[in-house]
């Protein structure tokens, strides 16, 4: 890593010119060890989900890939933060790393006039379920992704998915919040830890390995390989 | 299960796989603590001077600069303040049609010309650093006077190498996913330290630099 910084010292070499009683050196201090908690935090994380997750993550896969290869396409959900891993998750399908099939997938959030059309007339609620009943076939997929686990667009979705007979894959935080109570998820994976941010970094993780296994375990699809730290094939 | 996937056994082991692939980058992230703290430090120095963050990437970073603008503008923990962040990659009309006309190369430098000052922060993110848009939207953006931020990853490519970026942090894997999965780690507590910074003001106002 290298850093060409504006003015890499300036604080050091001139700490006067910074008023009040602020030290920079302090803060910079507190604000390199907050980096290094953090990023232990999620290392922790990972391995707790690991442990908890890893029979039924491989299990989900299977199932995932299982529809895929019967025709299913994949429908993934969720608000704020969480459309983006929609999004994500939905490109990481369609335009896969290098040597993976890729396979159809579409991110609910991805079109804004439908997502105004229906919370304008219908109500936000209905933003992704409303679009389920149109789009769903029986061997697809519906992934839905929320923090809180909370959120009654989500929880409308899946239960409009398993009504169509959809695989349901849900993704929350904390303790599961209400997608926990629901009877219409197949396969639910709560990431236990009360910080927002350490949630969606290991989320990322799970619907990035569940990715993997479902596009990999297709016939012919092979394993990524993971050697070279930095390899120029890497792709943007 | 269908006949023509694998067995169980494959995805058993692919999980584990899987999982110890992300240790390393999140390890070399922790020796970065000290460049990732003084890129806060710049970052808040320009918000606080009333800049905006700007945005971009491409694929699964456009993603990324979509979650960074939500990050700032709408914060999870309550009480912190809204800062203004804006994603380029959310004008999919103006993308596609500078892209279209000048080239995909040019996008973001377009788009940068028209709506960057020179207070602003600009943050690429770029997979591999090689993403040609990304770079020129950074060197567009050195031009117009902003903080420059590269979020790269593997060897870092060109971004990591140009002079026209002020602070580059990388995630040192060749798995797209796990860099992106550090990417969100290394966002996540750009936004954090941010908020820190603006908690000691001092820090943030020189009253001379000539």
């Amino acid at each position: 890593m290298t850093s060409h910084a504006e003015h890499p010292d300036l604080a050091s070499l001139y700490p006067f010119l910074y008023s009040g009683e602020d030290d920079v050196d302090g803060v910079l201090a507190e604000a390199r060890q907050s980096t290094i908690d953090k990023t232990r935090e999620i290392i922790d994380l990972r391995r707790q989900v690991r442990r908890q997750d890893g029979a039924r993550l491989a299990a989900c896969g299977a199932a995932m890939a299982e529809r895929f290869a019967s025709g299913g396409r994949l429908f993934a959900f969720g608000n704020g933060g969480s459309s983006t891993d929609a999004q994500d998750l939905a490109t990481t399908f369609m335009d896969p790393p290098q040597g993976t099939a890729p396979m159809p997938a579409f991110a609910l959030t991805a079109d804004i006039a439908v997502i105004t059309a229906l919370s304008n007339d219908v109500g936000f609620d209905v933003v992704f379920s409303r679009q389920l009943a149109a789009f769903a076939r029986p061997h697809d997929i519906a992934v839905g992704l929320s923090t809180s686990g909370n959120s009654a667009n989500l929880l409308s979705a899946f239960d409009e998915a398993s009504r169509r007979g959809m695989l349901t894959v849900g993704i929350s935080g904390h303790t599961g919040g209400k997608m926990a109570e629901l009877d219409s998820i197949d396969y639910l994976f709560v990431v236990p830890s009360p910080s927002v941010h350490r949630i969606q970094e290991a989320q990322t993780t799970v619907y990035h390995v569940l990715a993997e296994l479902a596009a990999d375990g297709l016939p012919g699809g092979h394993p990524f390989d993971a050697g070279g730290a930095a390899t120029p094939e890497a792709r943007t | 299960m269908n006949p023509e996937t694998r067995d169980q056994r494959f995805f058993d082991e692919r999980v584990d796989a899987a999982f110890e692939r992300r240790v390393a980058p999140l390890e070399a992230l922790v020796a970065e603590a000290d460049s990732v703290a003084r890129a806060c430090h710049a970052m808040a120095e320009r918000f606080h001077r009333g800049g905006k963050l700007i945005v971009f990437g491409n694929g699964g970073g456009s993603t990324d600069a979509q979650h960074v603008s939500v990050e700032f503008v709408h914060p999870v923990i309550v009480g912190k303040r809204a800062l203004p962040a804006i994603s380029l990659t959310a004008d999919v009309a103006t993308m596609t049609g500078v892209a279209q006309r000048v080239g995909f190369g040019q996008i973001f430098a377009h788009q940068l010309s028209y709506l960057a000052t020179a207070d602003d922060i600009a943050l690429g993110l770029s997979g591999d650093g090689r993403c040609e848009n990304v770079l020129r939207g950074l060197e567009k953006a050195r031009e117009l006077g902003l903080l420059t931020v590269g979020l790269v990853g593997g060897d870092g490519g060109a971004i990591a190498r140009s002079q026209a970026v002020d602070h580059v942090l990388n995630a040192a894997s060749g798995d797209p996913r796990v860099v992106k999965e550090v990417h969100v780690t290394t966002y996540h507590i750009l936004w954090e330290l941010v908020h820190v910074f603006f908690e000691h003001p001092g820090v943030l106002t020189p009253e001379v630099v000539s």
